[in-house]
Order: structure tokens, then sequence, then C-alpha cells
């Protein structure tokens, strides 16, 4: 195998609840093929839904067909999945971390997406869609 | 990509058991919704889940499980969670609701 050859998948997604589902079943699929262990793939699996969710839940659904993206990109030693959306995207500043003692109903799916991977990078302006890129390493957690 | 929800009430010890399987996400999580506020409508008691066989939960779910458990404070009853799956336990320890939830193991 050629050192570092990147390897990507692209999907593009129906905004639709249904689909998630789809998303995470691709997603385990990569994940194993690269080697990623059990532990790992049940991450991934959780924060890929999360921004998944949050593509559909508050990126654009007005339009009847509108999709979101996910690039899946992996190079022997790293697994960065990108999700986006064209949608209506937001100010960053604005999201906050939760408190953790008092717990609400929302606002955990980006606490969490930050927790579970190695490293995350979110994108966003007002009107401008909202893109989220995660990383994993396959080594031992850095 | 499905949800099983299977719930009894045990009115001898007056409390909801419900058996989740399958995952919960955010295109199963109305489904729950309406489990819990049935359950809640019914009888404000105790929900104790026995999640075995749940094996895939985020922060739809959890919302839910949150929301469910701040109706049932008003009348100081509880969520109690049994048998959770490791990546299930993991993401209540992130987001600090292994201390809001009770954990039977
Ligand atoms: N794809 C997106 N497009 C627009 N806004 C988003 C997007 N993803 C997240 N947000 C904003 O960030 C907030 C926090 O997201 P999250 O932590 O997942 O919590 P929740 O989805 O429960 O609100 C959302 O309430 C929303 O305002
Ligand atoms: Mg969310």
């Amino acid at each position: 195998m050629i050192e570092n050859q990147l390897d990507e998948v692209k999907l593009s997604v129906p905004s639709k609840p249904e689909y998630v589902g789809v998303v995470r079943l691709t997603l385990s699929a990569i994940a194993s093929r690269i080697g990623f262990d059990v532990e790992k793939i049940e991450d991934m699996k959780v924060a890929v839904a999360e921004a998944c969710t949050n593509a559909i839940m508050h990126g654009c659904r007005c339009a009847k067909d509108s999709k979101f993206n996910i690039d899946f990109v992996s190079n022997g030693e790293k697994l960065t999945i990108s999700v986006y959306d064209d949608g209506k995207g937001c100010e960053l500043e604005s999201i906050q971390d939760p408190n953790l003692n008092e717990p609400k109903e929302g606002g955990l799916g980006i606490f969490i997406i930050k927790s579970l991977m190695d490293q995350v990078d979110i994108e966003s302006e007002e009107g401008k869609g909202m893109m989220i890129k995660m990383i994993k390493y396959l080594g031992d957690d850095i | 990509m499905s949800l099983q929800v299977k719930k009894s009430y045990n009115s001898e010890n007056k409390y909801w058991y419900v058996e989740l399987s399958g995952e919960v996400d955010v295109y199963t999580a109305g489904q729950l919704k309406d489990a819990f506020t049935n359950m809640i409508e019914d009888k404000k008691e105790n929900i104790k889940i026995n999640a075995q066989d749940l094996e895939y939960i985020d922060s739809t779910g959890l919302g839910i499980l949150i929301g469910t458990l701040k109706r049932l404070k008003e009348k100081d009853k509880n969520i109690i969670l049994t048998n959770i799956r490791s990546n299930v336990k993991k993401l209540l320890n992130i987001t600090g609701l292994d201390k809001i939830f009770i954990i039977e193991e």
C-alpha cells in the first residue's frame, strides 16, 4: 500500500431523519475497513449522527429535496469526516457548552461531538450553512 | 434502524418497567417521546428502564429522557436505568447525566 494515500468517500444525503441511520451504517463500514476498533467506531457513529441531525434539524429543511453532504477521507492514520449543509447557518459564538449541573433537553450535540472526536473544527456564517469537520486517529488516543 | 419500546406497569410496587431495544436517534425519538408522554399522563410514577438491548442513543434520545425526568421530578419521581451497555454509559458519563438519572448495575 502506498503510504499516505488518500481514500475518499463522498455522500449526498436527503435532509430526512430516516437517513441518519444509513449514514451510521456507512460510517461503520468505512471505519472498520480502515481498521478502527469497536469503541472508536461507536464514538464516531454518535459524533457523525449528531452532525447529521443538526444539518437536518437546524440547516434548511424548506426545500422539499434539500440535501446535505458528508465526506469521509482516510490516509491510513486517521479518518476525517466533514458534514456540511447549505442551510441557514448560525453564529458560532451563540453555541455554548452545556451546564452539566443543570441538564436541558437540547444543546448537547456539539458538546458530545467535541468529547468523542480527537479534533473538531466548525465553520459557519449566518445564511451560509454550516460545516463541521472532525478527525479520529487510528492509533492510541492523543 | 428501529426501536422497540415494551412497557408495563408494576402496580404492586408502583413503577413503570420499560424495555428498550434497538436505536434511539432523530428518526425513532418521536416514538420514545410518545411512549413516555402516555405513561406519565396515565401514572406519574418512577420509570425503570432496562437498557440491555439499547444499542444506540444520541442527544435526541437523551433530551427526551431529560424532559421526561423533569416532568417526573414535579412529583419527586425518578428514572432508573439498568443494564446499560458501555457505549451508552460513556455518553451518560460525558454529559453528566449519570448523576441525574439513577443508574443501577
Ligand atoms: N447545521 C446547522 N445549521 C445551523 N445551526 C446549527 C447547525 N448545527 C448546530 N447549529 C446550532 O448550534 C446549536 C447547538 O447544536 P447542538 O449542540 O447539536 O444542540 P441542539 O441540536 O440540541 O440544539 C443549535 O441549537 C443550532 O442553533
Ligand atoms: Mg443537535
